[in-house]
């Protein structure tokens, strides 16, 4: 049986959560609840949903739902648990999700540095050309305008920054 | 195979092949190795080397028709490996000096990093580079003032889609070449000296236990 997920949710009373699917050449519409048991304001969000993902019952039907979707809702669960309200715990997440450019990441451990290339590397994959492209070129070259035509950077005015 | 063999013949003709090392520098994350990869696609076997917060590339180039053997020197960013620095440096013949154009605090860092770069090679050519250009192309409408206030050449790249990376490791391996060919490097007169020295100093002191074994070491 193939099931088609339409939209995954979460509920905080009682935790839960839930998935609204079809099944496949079928029309009807249907939801299924998931509860979330064991789970604390302390709890690690990949691992809970990566054990959701896995989980025997529910395996099937959450095919087509992504692992960072899951651990999202897994962590707004967490923010709720905290006492955030909705909005904080989404800003929170945003957050986590975006480099902050100001940041010196050479003062960074391995495993915080890891995390802001993984969320770099989603841009690096989705403009990447790879040599198996049909139109990939290995050797491009492109002639940008010189320096006497462009206006400055603004990185380079800042007074008493000078660079 | 005639053309292998052809080739193999011209090498040793023209003698030993030449070395260079390139290093790559730059922030954390910038996209050192990423740039490397691209440049080098299958071809390359790198060689970690974690106790030293470094990947090493091995490539073969040919310049002006001589094959020219290639050590890239891909660097850590991360501070805790400062110590190490001074290593990269060493007889380095041309440097690859990374930013990223999305984050102003790379850019700002070349500072630091040309500084160093200098005490340790005050000649060797650097070329600038501004990667991940494909994440916003405006950037390539801008003047970034670095590059040229030291007189270094000025690359826009992006390791993802390609742009100017071939070229930007061609003409650095012409420059090390071209460098390591008129070494005229001060500091290369003096490691070379240097290390004379260190030899003849322990074959002296070799030739001193020989001929005087019941001779106590002298205290230090």
């Amino acid at each position: 049986m193939t099931y088609i997920a339409k939209k995954c949710g979460v509920c905080f009373e009682p935790p839960s959560i839930i998935l609204i699917y079809t099944e496949a050449s079928k029309d009807k519409t249907r939801q299924r609840i998931m509860p979330v048991r064991n789970f604390s304001m302390f709890s690690d969000c990949s691992m809970a949903a990566e054990q959701l993902k896995n989980n025997s019952r529910h395996k099937a039907y959450l095919e087509g739902v992504s692992l960072c979707q899951l651990q999202k809702l897994y962590s707004l669960l967490k923010g709720h648990l905290r006492g955030e309200s909705l909005a904080e715990s989404l800003e929170k997440f945003r957050q986590e999700k975006t480099i902050d450019p100001e940041e010196d990441m050479n003062k960074l451990d391995d495993r915080e540095l890891d995390k802001r290339k993984r969320i770099m590397d989603e841009l690096f994959e989705k403009n990447r050309k790879r040599k198996d492209d049909p139109d990939f070129i290995y050797d491009i070259e492109v002639e940008f305008p010189k320096d006497e035509q462009l206006e400055s950077c603004s990185w380079d005015m800042e007074s008493g920054e000078e660079i | 195979m005639a053309e292998a063999a052809e080739e193999a013949r011209a090498e040793a003709a023209a003698g030993a092949e030449e070395t260079v090392k390139i290093i790559c520098l730059g922030d954390s994350a910038v996209g050192k190795s990423k740039l490397l990869e691209r440049f080098l696609l299958d071809g390359f076997r790198p060689q970690q080397l974690s106790t030293f917060a470094l990947t090493l590339y091995k490539h073969r180039a040919r310049v002006d028709g001589r094959a020219v053997l290639v050590d890239f020197w891909d660097t850590a960013g991360q501070e805790r490996f400062q110590s190490m620095h001074a290593s990269y440096y060493h007889k380095a013949h041309a440097c690859i000096m990374v930013f990223d154009v999305q984050r102003k605090v790379t850019y700002k860092n070349l500072n630091s990093w040309y500084k160093e770069l200098r005490e340790f090679r005050p000649e060797i050519p650097c070329i600038v580079v501004a990667n991940k250009i494909d994440a916003d192309m405006k950037v390539t409408q801008k003047s970034f003032n670095f590059a040229r206030k030291f007189s270094l050449p000025f690359y826009f790249v992006s390791a993802a889609d390609g742009t100017n990376v071939v070229k930007l490791f061609n003409d650095a391996i012409k420059l090390a070449v071209a460098y390591k060919q008129n070494s005229g490097d001060f500091m290369d007169e003096v490691m070379r000296e240097l290390e004379s020295f260190d030899l003849q100093k322990s074959e002296n002191l070799l030739d001193q236990e020989e001929s005087c074994p019941e001779e106590n070491p002298p205290s230090a």
